[in-house]
């Protein structure tokens, strides 16, 4: 036993359901195993968790159930290589281990009384969904929310449940479109970055929130800046290889900044003082 | 002068490549470093003496573009093995030659000073000259060249397209695999105690892997990744002879005995033991010895159904 | 602070017989022309007229650890249920790290700031250091390569030893920095060391004087390399010689870098915890295969950054470097990393 925490040793939890979102992407529903430790988890929404499959890896997701829903833990995994291919090989029942909550946090103190512009793409929109939901279930708090959102086609995009109860939501204004026409698809077609600049979204009072693949948020950030948006007002959440996810391991840094605990989420503010090493 | 040939050969060759790689003196005075020569005014630097140790043809296969290199007779034979195995574009490979006789060992020359630091050093002779805070030592430079040298057939390079020097003969005895025939008599109880004793001090920094010409595969090594799943991350010996083994026998007729390996180890293994060991088998099982003519094709490369010099078991 | 001690060279070895009685000593152990530690036991080549090639590191930071193990347990009611069981290692024994040099002992306040400053402490690195005491031996001559006064330190440097010791003609003189090193001093076999006080201060600054200097200081040098962070044609140019092996960061005092990883066979297993080398092609690469630092070149940068530039910018200037001159001595190529960082200065 450790005089202080352990923060490498996970706590144990059950699959108790596992969503196909699309052909290379699982959600995972997780509930530790201590009814104790799980009805005293918190988490703030944007943090990430390192999800254990033992004699196998860690590997990092962020937790994109919402703080507000705490019914199970949410992870959604895309297929890509030992880890998540184990992961996607999992039953319910089945045993993970779960550190976390790791990292900072979207900075939605701030952005209470403004509107809310959510720009993602692909599996882009899993850290996006957490800030959503837990906007929505305090909905009084934000003005407009708007969410652009696209895919490479439409059995790419994730969480498509959802999607449809937004779209039919009065109060938030949901744009879907997929990279290129497919057959059945009757909404917009263009990349997420194009279809950005044609809505031209005012930046009064805007905080513009992004994730998605490195290349569309590299052409989202410059469309943002375009669109006249300062730097403040545009935030992103990086991914990296980590290993530990408290900083000490020295492998996710970009300059003095651990994505694992300086972030994952930075402002593009804080991210241009960081040497370009994405 | 070798040297101001070698200065006016890489001058000649600089317009035509983008880099001529060659030596210049390194952080202390026992000490050569590769210099990679882009500007006529860097070969003002260059050096060439018995500290010019480092292989630098192990560059080539990663640098795009027309190199120029300068090469020692050991070196050569990498030359040749790439050619076998097509990891160069040969025409843009401009090879500057330069005869050999023989090099230091660092690590001998540090043990015949009592591991002093050195202030000065001289060639004289056949002799090196130290100078250390202690006095000054010269040493018969046949007392401190590493294995290699002894018995070395190549004081003029196979390949070059300039030899920075009249061409020499080396005059010295061939390979018999003396040591390796000796410490085969060891029992196998002892052999396996020696090497689990030598590769306890194993780091698996991957010095001597990175450091051999042949290991181009050394950022995707199988005997790192985790699929397929050959070692772990246990520093214990087990692992380590595994990571060892692997090594050698991926080196197994393409080793061209240039003993980097060991030259680079910071914890003295003699690594280059088990390399010779299978060079040795390769001879006597193919008649082979890599890094020797072009046109070759190393055996490992090549399926036979029937071998000349290896009896099959009759089933 | 109050006693020195003085210790007769002959009784050295009874010292240490003594106190490897009451816990595991590690000493400089001669290993053919190596100098590594060992733990000590009768019959060990002691040496210390050099440092040695492998720091005490892996003492506090072993090269690999087992963190937990892992046991899935099948349910004898219904075989098609296992419960997991986790098992963290965390027994450490009191140790003493005999015969280090000051560039070691710097290596573990490097540690101490990054895995026990912070919310998150690793239980495993500050159980052994806190069960560790480290005995010292300042240096008599620079080694090859060395530049530690140029980074902060020095050839008798007590930040981060428990117990200073000085090389004297007839034994060595012992200054304690904590209660740690007094309680050593507690021993029978000690004399009165405060005859020798002074004479140890002129070897220390003697020897101090004769420590290289590559370059005159390292104000401005964090700022300096960061603002040369784009300059890929400096970097190309410092780092083509390299050959991007584990060397330079696993004999360095100050690199703590590791991998965490599992291991399974059957039902059981561990997660072992391992060095790793930023050096190294894999260390950055992601599962999508986009590495970061695919290039030599920003692999070299981000080392050579991570001693000179992001580390003291985080840690009130201090330099993650101890100057001990490792990384020059035994890279295969000798890259030396004085001399970038004096070209990046004059860059």
């Amino acid at each position: 036993m450790s005089s202080i925490h352990n923060p490498y040793l996970p706590e144990l939890a059950t699959v108790i359901k596992i969503i196909d979102e699309t052909p290379n992407i699982k959600s995972f529903q997780v509930v530790l195993n201590d009814p104790e430790k799980m009805k005293s988890f918190t988490f703030e929404p944007g943090q990430v968790g390192q999800l254990s499959l033992f004699g196998v890896g860690e590997s990092t997701f962020v937790i994109n159930s919402p703080p507000t829903r705490m019914e199970y833990l949410q992870f959604s995994v895309m297929k890509a290589g030992e880890v998540t291919s184990a992961l996607h090989e999992l039953a319910e029942g089945d045993q993970v281990g779960v550190r976390a909550p790791l990292g900072n946090w979207f900075p939605y103190a701030h952005m209470k009384g403004k509107k809310i512009l959510f720009i993602g793409g692909g599996i882009g929109l899993a850290p996006l969904r957490t800030l959503i939901l837990f906007m929505l279930d305090n909905r009084a708090d934000y003005g407009d929310i708007t969410i652009i959102y696209g895919a490479r086609t439409p059995n790419d995009l994730c969480y498509k449940d959802e999607l449809k109860e937004w779209e039919a939501r009065p109060d938030v204004n949901m744009i879907l479109t997929v990279d290129n026409e497919f057959p059945g698809w009757v909404k917009r077609v263009g990349l997420v970055p194009n279809v950005l600049k044609e809505l031209a979204p005012s930046p009064e009072n805007t905080v513009a929130i992004t994730c998605g693949p490195p290349i569309m948020i590299k052409f989202t950030l410059q469309a943002l800046s375009a669109l006249k948006f300062d730097d403040e007002q545009i935030i992103t959440t990086l991914e990296k290889r980590m290993k530990c996810g408290i900083g000490i391991c020295g492998r996710c840094n970009i300059g003095t900044m651990y994505v694992c605990k300086d972030g994952p989420v930075f402002s593009l503010t804080q991210l241009k003082e960081l040497p370009a090493e994405l | 002068m070798t040297i101001e040939k070698l200065k006016e050969a890489a001058r000649k060759i600089l317009p035509e490549v983008d880099v001529v790689i060659g030596y210049r003196q390194g952080f202390d005075p026992l000490h050569a470093t590769p210099y990679f020569m882009t500007k006529p005014e860097q070969v003002d630097q260059l050096i060439w003496n018995s500290l010019c140790v480092q292989n630098l043809c192990s560059y080539l296969p990663f640098l795009k573009g027309k190199v120029g290199v300068i090469v020692k007779g050991c070196d050569s034979r990498t030359i040749v093995q790439y050619m076998q195995e097509k990891l160069i574009v040969r025409e843009n490979v401009k090879v500057i030659g330069v005869p050999c006789l023989r090099v230091i060992s660092v690590k001998k020359v540090l043990a015949a000073i009592n591991q002093q630091s050195v202030k000065e050093v001289t060639f004289e002779g056949e002799n090196i000259v130290v100078k250390t805070p202690e006095g000054q030592k010269t040493i018969p430079l046949a007392d401190v060249a590493p294995r290699k040298c002894v018995t070395c057939q190549l004081a003029t390079p196979l390949q070059y397209d300039v030899l920075a020097g009249e061409g020499i003969q080396s005059n010295k005895p061939q390979d018999t695999f003396e040591e390796t025939k000796e410490f085969e008599k060891l029992s196998l109880e002892e052999r396996r105690a020696y090497w689990e004793k030598e590769f306890d001090r194993c780091i698996r920094c991957y010095a001597c892997r990175n450091a051999c010409p042949m290991c181009i595969c050394q950022d995707k090594c199988i005997a790192e990744s985790r699929d397929p799943h050959w070692t772990s991350q246990r520093a214990n010996v087990t692992e380590k002879f595994m990571f060892h083994m692997i090594h050698g026998l991926h080196l197994a007729g393409r080793c061209i005995s240039c003993e980097e390996c060991e030259r680079v180890c910071p914890m003295d293994i003699p690594v280059a033991k088990i390399k010779k060991k299978i060079s040795m088998d390769l001879k006597e099982l193919f008649g082979y010895e890599a890094g020797m003519n072009p046109d070759d094709t190393p055996p490992m490369y090549v399926f036979k159904v029937e071998e000349a010099t290896i009896e099959e078991h009759e089933l | 602070m109050a006693d020195t001690g003085f210790l007769p060279k002959e009784k050295l070895n009874t010292l240490l017989e003594a106190l490897s009685k009451k816990l595991q000593v590690f000493v400089p152990v001669l290993e053919g022309d190596v100098v590594l530690f060992r733990r000590f036991a009768s019959g060990v080549t002691l040496c210390l007229t050099r440092p040695a090639n492998l720091p005490p590191k892996g003492i506090l930071f072993p090269q690999s650890e087992t963190l937990f193990n892992f046991n899935f347990k099948k349910d004898p009611e219904d075989l098609k249920k296992s419960s997991l069981e986790l098992k963290e290692n965390l027994d450490f024994v009191p140790t003493i790290i005999f015969g280090g040099r000051p560039c070691d002992a710097q290596g573990f306040r490097i540690y101490d700031r990054v895995y026990l400053e912070t919310d998150t402490a690793d239980p495993y690195y500050k159980g052994r250091r806190e069960k560790t005491t480290i005995i010292t031996l300042t240096c008599n001559a620079p080694s090859p390569g060395c530049f530690c006064t140029s980074v902060g330190r020095g050839p008798a440097e007590s930040d981060g030893s428990d117990l200073m010791m000085t090389e004297m003609e007839k034994g060595y003189f012992f200054e304690p920095m904590t209660e740690k090193g007094e309680e050593i001093l507690k021993d029978s076999l000690f004399e009165d060391g405060s005859a020798y006080k002074q004479q140890a201060q002129k070897a220390h600054e003697k020897v101090s004087a004769l420590v290289k200097k590559p370059f005159a200081t390292l104000e401005g040098t964090p700022e300096k390399l960061l603002s040369l962070f784009d300059n890929n044609q400096f970097w190309e140019g410092e780092a083509a010689k390299c050959i991007s092996c584990g060397a330079c960061t696993y004999l360095c005092p100050t690199c703590y870098c590791f991998n965490i990883t599992d291991e399974e066979v059957g039902n059981t297993g561990e997660r072992i915890r391992s060095w790793d080398a930023c050096m190294f092609f894999h260390f950055t690469l992601e599962a999508s295969s986009h590495n970061p630092r695919q290039n030599k070149h920003q692999r070299l940068k981000n080392r050579v950054g991570h001693k000179f530039s992001y580390y003291p910018k985080k840690y009130n200037g201090v330099i993650a470097c101890c100057g001990c001159g490792r990384c020059i001595r035994y890279c295969p190529m000798s890259v030396d990393i004085s001399g970038i960082v004096a070209h990046a200065q004059g860059a």
